[in-house]
């Protein structure tokens, strides 16, 4: 009875959350990939995120709130997910992973599962807490954070079966890429936008010579 | 329909005649008043102190004076004005003013009415009996560009006048009549490097008559004389910030050998430029340095130790926040000038933009007033300043000294001013029920003023009325947010204990009775699943 496995697809990242080293061999086993699963995850994300920064307790809370502009939160989470998503895939695919595109998603984003509960906590217990117990709130932040850490490596390790180190070594190169990705995406648009800039100017041009 | 529009006519001509009167109602001084917001953002805010009135060399009446014969034009101009004063103290008991007028090598002495008559100059001293001309290494009885005054009365009730006499390498004391009582001169060579200059820049007096000299380019602090001259040694000096570069030199300092070590560029702690002594005798220091983050402002007790450190004050931004560039200029707060006055207030003068920054004393920004003239008009209008080079105070009134307009400019409180000093008064005071009046006037006439919510909500905490209080620390104070919430918490807990109580206990009873059901649901199921296997 322990060991029965059938899951239901929303229990699976409440199951590799508990069992941080043989959870995600199981979660292979069974096939237990969700793709809606997941992205409700990433979303969360993103909404505690904003959340974070608009209900913390003011003893706790730092955010510059004068204007309030949500991009920046939906890139530090969701664009920023997506990136290390498709970094690790593409790093991946070129040295024998395993994982393909929704097996990342997935995997990465049940990862994240013990990190969104520990910021919830946080919110949650800013709104109570003194200055002086501001010790709980780093400690349920590092609890969160090492959490997730562990669930990660133990993810890509079984997603693209690798060893450790070399786990490791995929994990901090895709880090790289993701880099090497928002550069690009940055160059892009600007070049882009220096384009439509020149297209509109000689539209521009036509337009006075083509009335008078 | 028309007696609709001529109900729209009057209320427009209503509405123009409204705002119009409001146009007139401005004031015109050359600068806005504004104060930093909880962000650090700079925010407009109502000036609390305008110019009264401006005085130069011939309000004092040094025009009228006899100056010979046989003197070129610009020499008699240059005398008959102030040039480049460097510094001025006011002694609070007597209301005498001694104006250092440096390039004209005296010392100008008047009261607070700046009249002719009150005006007296200083420009020959002579050697006392008890200080013969042969005991002194200086020999001269003439100052060479004096730069700073300070002035004490000892328990005898000799005033004592000390003059950094910075050309003559001295720090010259005399008395009332004009007899000189002692000098501080350089320091022995074991004590002080034979290399370095001795020029004194700034001078004050501690209650046991030790003298504090500050030295341009020195580092190690200001140097202390005891009352006979003797050098005791340094005081007050600055740290070294903690830059990547002093950083990096610790790291190198490891490895290096001795040689390279000695060859390396030294991290030195930035010079203190200015100071003065508040009431109790404690001593402020300021560093002039446009890239000074730490130890701008000192508070020093006798053991040179800085005050400010425990409160957390030391690593604050004093002068403006932000640093900005503006064709190619930087405009960083370089604070050349401090001073204290009765009440405690902090009054800090910014070179680069030529503003006072008003402080509590508990370095909580009050008023910002002053401006730098555009370099066109010479800063011929009233209130704006070229060159800054000393702020004092006396009896509420502001007094800041241009080097270059070869004036004195004084600041008097306006009706806001008056209000917010007020109510900080009743607030140190400890009457914080009392100062509630005067800070909800000032939020009626400037609802951006910060300081009016931490008085407010300390009022509200006072009273018990925690809820309150909370509204009005909010995102002005940390600290007094964290004091009323505690107490709020603790009264909500006492008031809602019992429904808390039963809520949990409710959970917990529900919880169990939920585990009681689900193993009698799947005893059930699985019994029903074991008959059909049958």
């Amino acid at each position: 009875m322990k060991f029965d496995l059938d899951l239901p697809a929303w229990k699976w990242p409440f199951y590799v959350m508990r069992h941080p080293f043989e959870g995600y061999d199981d979660l292979r086993w069974k096939k237990g990939y969700n793709m809606k699963v997941a992205w409700v995850i990433v979303i969360m994300f993103f909404i505690i995120s904003v959340a974070s920064a608009q209900l913390t307790g003011f003893l706790f809370n730092n955010t510059y709130v004068k204007v309030f502009n949500i991009v920046p939160y939906f890139s530090s989470s969701v664009i920023l997910f997506i990136t290390w998503v498709v970094g690790n895939w593409s790093l991946c695919t070129l040295f024998d992973g395993e994982g393909t595109m929704k097996n990342i998603f997935c995997v990465s984003a049940y990862a994240l599962v013990p990190y969104l509960f520990s910021e919830v906590i946080i919110i949650i217990a800013s709104n109570f807490l003194l200055r002086t117990e501001g010790g709980f709130i780093a400690f349920f932040r590092y609890l969160g954070i090492v959490w997730s850490v562990v669930l990660m490596i133990s993810a890509m390790k079984t997603v693209h079966q690798y060893s450790l180190p070399k786990t490791i070594a995929a994990m901090f190169f895709t880090v790289v890429a993701m880099a090497i990705i928002l550069f690009l995406a940055v160059l892009l648009l600007t070049l882009f936008q220096q384009v439509f800039v020149f297209v509109y100017s000689v539209y521009t041009e036509l337009m006075y010579r083509f009335s008078i | 329909m028309p007696l609709m529009k001529k109900l729209a006519a009057a209320f427009l001509t209503a509405a123009v005649c409204v705002t119009a009167l409001g146009v007139t109602a401005s004031a015109d001084e050359p600068y806005t008043g504004y104060n930093y917001d909880w962000w650090g953002d700079p925010i407009p805010s109502q000036n609390g102190f305008v110019v009264d009135k401006v005085i130069d060399g011939s309000d004092l009446g040094l025009d009228l004076l006899d100056y010979g014969e046989g003197l070129k034009e610009d020499a008699l101009k240059q005398l008959q004005g102030l040039s480049e004063p460097s510094d001025m103290f006011v002694d609070q008991n007597t209301g005498k003013f001694y104006i250092v007028d440096s390039k004209n090598n005296r010392l100008i002495v008047t009261d607070s009415t700046f009249s002719p008559d009150a005006t007296q100059v200083i420009k020959e001293l002579k050697y006392s009996h008890e200080f013969p001309e042969s005991q002194s290494i200086i020999k001269k009885t003439t100052f060479s560009s004096p730069r700073g005054v300070y002035v004490r009365t000892n328990s005898d009730g000799v005033k004592l006048i000390y003059v950094a006499d910075s050309d003559n390498d001295r720090v010259v004391a005399f008395n009332e009549d004009l007899e000189i009582a002692m000098e501080y001169t350089r320091p022995s060579k074991d004590v002080y490097d034979d290399k370095t200059t001795y020029k004194p820049n700034k001078v004050v007096v501690d209650s046991a008559f030790n003298v504090y000299v500050i030295v341009p380019s020195i580092t190690q602090g200001s140097l202390q004389f005891s009352a006979d001259g003797q050098f005791n040694g340094y005081y007050g000096a600055n740290r070294v910030e903690a830059t990547a570069e002093v950083i990096a030199q610790q790291f190198w300092k490891l490895i290096y050998t001795r040689e390279q070590i000695i060859a390396m560029r030294r991290s030195v702690a930035m010079e203190i430029s200015n100071l003065d002594i508040d009431k109790e005798g404690f001593i402020y220091t300021v560093t002039e340095n446009k890239s000074a983050e730490t130890d701008v402002l000192k508070k020093l007790n006798p053991a040179g130790t800085n005050i400010f450190k425990n409160l957390g004050y030391d690593d604050m931004t004093f002068g403006d926040f932000a640093t900005r560039y503006y064709k190619g200029h930087n405009y960083a707060s370089a604070i050349t000038d401090v001073d204290i006055d009765e009440e405690g207030n902090i009054y800090l003068l910014d070179f680069t933009t030529g503003r006072v920054f008003q402080y509590t004393d508990e370095c909580d920004l009050l008023f910002i007033f002053g401006t730098k003239g555009p370099q066109q008009t010479q800063g011929t209008q009233k209130g704006t300043f070229l060159s800054v080079s000393a702020v004092e105070t006396y009896k509420g009134k502001v007094y800041v000294v241009d080097s270059r307009k070869n004036s004195i400019t004084i600041f008097k409180q306006t009706e806001f001013g008056a209000i917010v000093q007020n109510a900080i008064s009743l607030f140190n005071e400890g009457l914080y029920d009392e100062a509630k009046e005067p800070w909800e006037e000032v939020l009626r006439r400037d609802a951006n003023y910060w300081l009016a919510y931490i008085g407010l909500g300390n009022a509200y905490l006072n009273q018990n009325e925690y809820g309150t209080a909370m509204d009005y620390f909010y995102r002005t104070s940390r600290a007094g947010y964290n004091r009323a919430f505690k107490s709020f918490r603790i009264e909500f807990i006492r008031a809602n204990f019992t429904w808390m109580l039963i809520i949990v206990l409710g959970i917990i009873v529900l919880l169990i009775a939920w585990s009681y059901v689900r193993k009698y649901l799947k005893k059930k199921k699985a019994a029903s699943k074991g008959g059909s296997d049958k």
